[in-house]
């Protein structure tokens, strides 16, 4: 078994190991800051085993719907099965945001990578924001 | 900033994007070499990050089973960071190794004094193993100098 790092070297059932436990990341996650300019709130959804993202981002007079976006999932280690992270791009046209999310303390950090591709001369940037489930237990 | 730029949220139009200062890397403190601050890590020993002009190069010593593992040398993409550091306009990194067997995208910022680093590997074998995220934080390595003689 091939590795970049010792962690990377672990015991694993071979390539059919198993479904991933999707459970932590299915709902409506709302952004802890209300005065962002960005995203708002996303709702990942599942279907068929497969999780997808939808994000809401803040506009100037409404809610911008990014629509749907299949996610790469992630867990918190190579012999894990429990989801815990995630990627997916939006390509814009203008410009493309890959979003990286990973969840902590049940919170989940999602890191923005905004590249801008049209000639407006805008700088690419790198916004990192944090996000509650909504689950009405409390 | 004018309006006629597109948009898919009020961010895109932050007049900070259009300021020079943004589009004009001073990664100052990201460069130089920097160790893991959990010296049990079973991940990244220390990473080194050099600047050559424009460009920005990132070298990792992964802690291998007999020694360091030197990743492929890679250059990263330097990004405005939004969120500033004691005042100071900052800049993230992000780049991607590629090993054949397993793919890291990795983006790396200072905060209040400590490189952090995450990473979502993906693997390309067929080996069984989860593509996953780590995260690790890295202090700057103290200078070595030479006593006078």
């Amino acid at each position: 078994m091939r590795f970049a790092q010792l962690c990377d070297r672990v015991e694993t059932g071979g390539a059919a190991a198993g479904t991933l436990d999707l459970a932590a990341l299915p709902g409506t996650w709302v952004n802890s800051n209300p005065s962002t300019n960005g995203i708002a709130r996303m709702l990942v959804s599942e279907a068929g085993g497969r999780l997808a993202l939808r994000v809401y981002a803040i506009g100037p007079d409404a809610l911008m719907d990014w629509g749907e976006a299949e996610l790469h999932l992630f867990t918190s280690s190579p012999s894990s099965r429990v989801a815990a992270g995630f990627t997916c791009l939006y390509d814009f046209g203008f410009a493309e945001t890959r979003l990286q999310g990973m969840i902590m303390k049940g919170l989940l950090v999602l890191s923005q990578f905004h590249r801008f591709k049209d000639e407006s001369r805008r700088a690419d940037y790198f916004v990192r924001e944090y996000f509650a489930l909504t689950h009405g237990r409390f | 900033m004018p309006q006629s730029f597109e948009f898919k949220q009020s961010g895109h139009l932050n007049p900070a994007l259009t300021d020079p200062s943004a589009r004009t890397p001073n990664a100052a403190g990201l460069l130089g070499r920097w160790r893991n601050t959990n010296r049990e890590t079973r991940g990244i020993a220390e990473i080194v990050i050099e600047q050559t002009g424009d460009k920005f190069i990132v070298g990792v010593n992964g802690v291998g089973a007999d020694g360091l593992i030197a990743w492929p040398k890679t250059e990263a993409k330097a990004l405005a960071n939004l969120e500033e550091e004691a005042g100071q306009r900052t800049f993230a990194l992000a780049a991607t190794f590629d090993f054949g067997f397993m793919r890291a995208e990795t983006h790396l910022r200072v905060n209040k004094g400590v490189l952090v680093i995450v990473e979502f590997n993906t693997f390309l074998d067929d080996s069984g193993r989860s593509d996953y995220v780590n995260r690790e934080f890295f202090s700057r390595a103290a200078v070595e100098r030479t006593s006078p003689s």
